[in-house]
């Protein structure tokens, strides 16, 4: 199961985030220096992250072309709820206990 | 820049204006706050970077405020299209006092009583809308539920909840009815909310033409509920009030059955715009975190339509 963004691309939206809005706003000499060291090891979880096998969707990708040709069969829409729900447990953890 | 824009503002305007405040606004147009002649005045103007496609441009979008004012819904008053503001398109519109923010509406003590007012008042603003003669606003596109298809085949990622949304959506249409003018974004977060209700409706730029129930079904979708699940309408209160209230005015004879049909499409339409928006994001449109993090909360409303999908099929 594959998800958009990846986790490395989150990374990389937050690098940029810091690095381009926030680290120019900070004048406070410690905290600037704080922020530099934290986004230095947010560098080493993007590069980690590279180095990681690229995950394979093939199986998704199927059971979207299967669907959108008109072959539902009974039981697939458990199936992709459970999925949906392994994906939010990641993704918003908060939304599946508060939901009813 | 703001120098320039207030003075090409006195140029159109004319008298003394103040200086333009930036809102915080939505991602694709500016909203500025100016004062002038003791007026309270909103400049709405084109952003930076791509345009959303199958959004209006901001002079077809002043026409149908126009339009809608004309008609007597409850909306900002149109100003001024100014086709150059400082090197972009602009318009200035009446700034309406009230809330705003989703999540304060459903949540305020003091809007208690607007939410007991709010399912009557959004039928009736919405049936003037969808009364709003077509011939008025030649200009506006037809909607197609298909257009959905080809949005979600452009993000190219594999989502197969929404694939049984779609699916389900083609199998189970209602008999189609004529199309009418639509506001195409009708929910909480884009209506000015006042202690006695419903003050204003904002952001025109997704009118159209399309099935009535369509539009009327939106404010419905889970996400636009800020948090207050169990009030169908938009966290504000129940949808049986404003099914009757629009029913009566529009003689339309809406059944719950179609609400909840559309209310899916709105699901499975939010859904596909989560990843578009991420799109925007990861193709270097528009970077941003918030933009990027859509992408992934967009399994929330995937679980929504898992859901409805239950409940239609039970």
């Amino acid at each position: 199961m594959s998800e958009r963004p990846t986790a490395q691309e989150l990374v990389e939206a937050i690098q940029e985030f810091l690095g381009g809005e926030i680290l120019p706003t900070l004048s406070d000499h410690r905290l600037r220096f704080r922020m530099l060291v934290a986004m230095n090891a947010l560098g080493i979880v993007y590069r980690e992250l590279a180095a990681l096998p690229v995950v394979d969707d093939e199986e998704e990708r199927e059971l979207a072309r299967r669907i959108r040709a008109g072959d539902v069969q009974p039981g697939m829409l458990r199936h992709v709820k459970a999925d949906v729900e392994a994906r939010l447990r990641v993704a918003s953890p908060g939304f599946l206990e508060k939901y009813s | 820049m703001i120098a320039e824009m207030r003075e090409a503002l006195q140029a159109v305007i004319g008298g003394d204006v103040s200086e333009p405040v930036l809102l915080a606004g939505g991602a694709s147009k500016e909203a500025w706050a100016v004062d002038a002649g003791g007026e309270k005045l909103l400049v709405r103007r084109a952003a930076v970077g791509v345009i959303h496609r199958h959004t209006l441009s901001l002079a077809d979008e002043f026409a149908v405020l126009e339009a809608a004012y004309a008609a007597g819904v409850k909306a900002p008053k149109p100003l001024q299209y100014i086709p150059n503001l400082a090197g972009r398109e602009a318009f200035v519109m009446e700034r309406l006092e009230g809330e705003t923010i989703g999540r304060r509406i459903v949540q305020k003590d003091e809007l208690a009583a607007a939410r007991d007012a709010l399912p009557v008042q959004m039928a009736e603003e919405l049936a003037k809308i969808h009364a709003i003669p077509a011939s008025r606003v030649a200009f506006l596109p037809n909607a197609q539920l298909e257009r959905m298809v080809e949005e979600l085949d452009e993000v190219g990622e594999p989502h197969p909840a929404i694939e049984l949304g779609l699916w389900w959506l083609r199998e189970n249409r209602p008999p189609e009815r004529d199309p009418v003018v639509v506001h195409g974004d009708y929910r909480i977060g884009n209506l000015v909310i006042g202690e006695q209700g419903l003050v204003g409706v904002l952001d025109w730029e997704f009118a159209h033409l399309d099935d009535p129930v369509r539009d009327l079904a939106f404010a419905l979708v889970r996400a636009w509920r800020f948090g207050v699940p169990e009030k169908r309408l938009g966290g504000v209160g129940p949808v049986e009030p404003y099914l009757e209230r629009y029913n009566e005015l529009t003689g339309f004879e809406v059944q719950p059955s179609e609400l909840d049909y559309w209310e899916l499409a709105g699901n499975v339409g939010w859904a596909i715009g989560c990843l578009t928006q991420m799109m925007r994001h990861l193709r270097g449109q528009d970077r941003s975190v918030e933009l990027a993090t859509l992408g992934r909360l967009g399994a929330e409303v995937e679980y929504e339509i898992c859901h409805l999908l239950e409940r239609a099929s039970a």
